[in-house]
């Protein structure tokens, strides 16, 4: 997926810490049994908070075991499982990592395509599996995904359109979580905001690679009309800033109603450090070529 | 996103008005919630049966519209709080979740009747959808075009602040070291020279 969605470590205690790696080793592992050993290769700490979301509305114990992890070969890892396992989480991961993969196939440069070209056989027939599990979430992640297709080629200049398909995706895939119709409408916004957070910061981040390559952005075709580059990128960076603190404050709104049982302190570090924290980072980069 | 009405009831634009109702009511035959108990398709069922409804209204609302000023000539009619129109049904519409009906309603408005009353509702629609930078804009414009209502002023507010950096129940807010400012820390001080010069000690000497 795209790694935006992260704790803020230096605000976290050990035992939380201890924790959001279990979490995150669990999915691992129930990628690679459930999905196959290639799905997991492409795993990152976004997958680690739906993860924690499940677990938190989950009523079965808790366990921890330890397993072992092949990038860690003597060492075993601590997991932390249920008995079901993490299914929705490994449904949507490999679901949305199969979208993405399809995603770069058709539009990005010759590394990224060259690997989604490799990885995409193996996701597929995994993303097969999966969807029979949760065939309403495959058909609203297709759906979002012609939509964002249609938004290319459109090229509009509202970043609202423009990150509504990202939106409806995390929307249908937190939705299902929920215990009662007003619960998942709740988390239905709550992934709808969390979507379009990842996607500002994605348009952010890429921003200098898409003006090179004229590939699709918002922030290209609202702010890159002329010449000046330098202003440009100054206004880009603005308007990107403001909608992102817009969608994280109606999203703490929405999140302040949700209360997990669970891990809330750890969720509650990725919500208000980690996703500005992550952020930061991308406004960050270019802080040295501003002066 | 937005629906012709006239298409969603599937008649022609000089379709009489029993010709509407007629559709009108077979769909809603069709549609009614009534027949999907116990039945999965029952929410896709009760979205057509509000989406068939607001049409309806939509469609009604503009042919009286057009009919009262062909009469009085003049203004918006009545029972519209002197909105050009219905503003009630359109928050109660939002209110209740019926998101795509409220927008058929006030995009069926005119550009010149647009009043700040509009704007905080179209902006309220994009808000609930999460759009939340034409949210911003129109809770802007309203707030500007009546500076002395409350409502839309707080939904601004609301944003603004959301935009410097708010958040809701954020539990950092006291730990994060960027928000102990300069001033914080000096009346802090002085609180606690004062405190000190009370019991006969000095924490500042020169005051």
């Amino acid at each position: 997926m795209f790694g935006y969605v992260k704790a803020f470590k230096p605000y976290m205690r050990m035992f939380e810490y201890e924790a959001y790696r279990g979490v995150y080793c669990s999915v691992c592992k129930g990628l690679s049994e459930k999905y196959g050993f290639m799905t997991r290769l492409t795993l990152s700490y976004d997958s680690a908070f739906l993860g924690l979301w499940e677990l938190s509305m989950t009523d079965t114990v808790i366990k921890t075991c330890k397993k072992r992890c092949p990038l860690h070969p003597v060492r075993k890892t601590v997991c932390l499982c249920t008995d079901k396992g993490l299914e929705l989480t490994c449904a949507a991961s490999v679901m949305l990592t199969y979208h993405k993969l399809r995603d770069d196939l058709s539009d990005k440069g010759f590394g990224k395509k060259l690997i989604a070209a490799v990885l995409l056989p193996f996701f597929s027939s995994a993303r097969k599996k999966a969807g029979r599990l949760y065939p309403d979430m495959d058909k609203k992640l297709a759906k979002a995904m012609k939509e964002q297709g249609r938004i290319e080629k459109e090229r509009t200049a509202s970043i609202d359109k423009a990150a509504h398909p990202t939106g409806a995706m995390m929307s249908a895939v937190f939705s299902p979580l929920g215990r009662d119709r007003e619960h998942r409408e709740l988390l239905s916004r709550f992934g709808y905001l969390l979507g379009r957070y990842v996607y500002l910061c994605d348009a952010l981040d890429d921003l200098e690679g898409d003006v090179k390559s004229g590939s699709y952005n918002p922030l290209c075709v609202m702010f890159y009309n002329d010449n000046d580059n330098v202003t440009a990128r100054k206004k880009a960076k603005k308007y990107c800033t403001d909608s992102v603190m817009l969608t994280l404050g109606e999203l703490a709104e929405v999140y302040t109603k949700l209360q997990p049982v669970k891990h809330k302190d750890i969720i509650d570090n990725v919500i208000y450090l980690g996703l500005k924290n992550s952020f930061s980072e991308i406004t960050g980069k270019d802080r040295h070529n501003d002066k | 996103m937005t629906n012709d009405p006239y298409k969603v009831l599937g008649v022609s634009r000089s379709a009489s008005d029993d010709d509407i109702k007629k559709a009108y009511r077979n769909l809603a035959k069709k549609y009614h919630p009534d027949q999907y108990e116990d039945n999965p398709l029952k929410d896709v069922a009760s979205e057509k049966m509000e989406e068939i409804n607001a049409a309806y209204d939509a469609i009604m609302n503009e042919r009286r519209g057009s009919a009262d000023q062909g009469f009085s000539g003049f203004g918006p009619g009545s029972g519209t709080n002197g909105h050009a129109f219905d503003n009630n049904r359109v928050r109660n519409l939002i209110q209740s979740g019926s998101i795509t009906a409220a927008e058929q309603i006030l995009d069926g408005v005119a550009v010149g009747q647009r009043d700040a009353e509009w704007h905080f509702l179209r902006a309220s629609v994009y808000y609930r959808r999460g759009w939340l930078n034409e949210a911003y804009s129109g809770f802007a414009t309203a707030a500007n075009m009546e500076p002395g209502n409350r409502e839309y002023a707080a939904a601004f507010r609301n944003m603004q602040n959301q935009q410097n950096g708010g958040m809701a129940g954020n539990p950092y807010q006291r730990k994060d070291p960027s928000s102990m400012s300069g001033c914080d820390c000096c009346t802090s001080l002085c609180i606690a020279d004062c405190c000190c010069e009370c019991l006969g000690g000095d924490l500042i000497p020169c005051c």
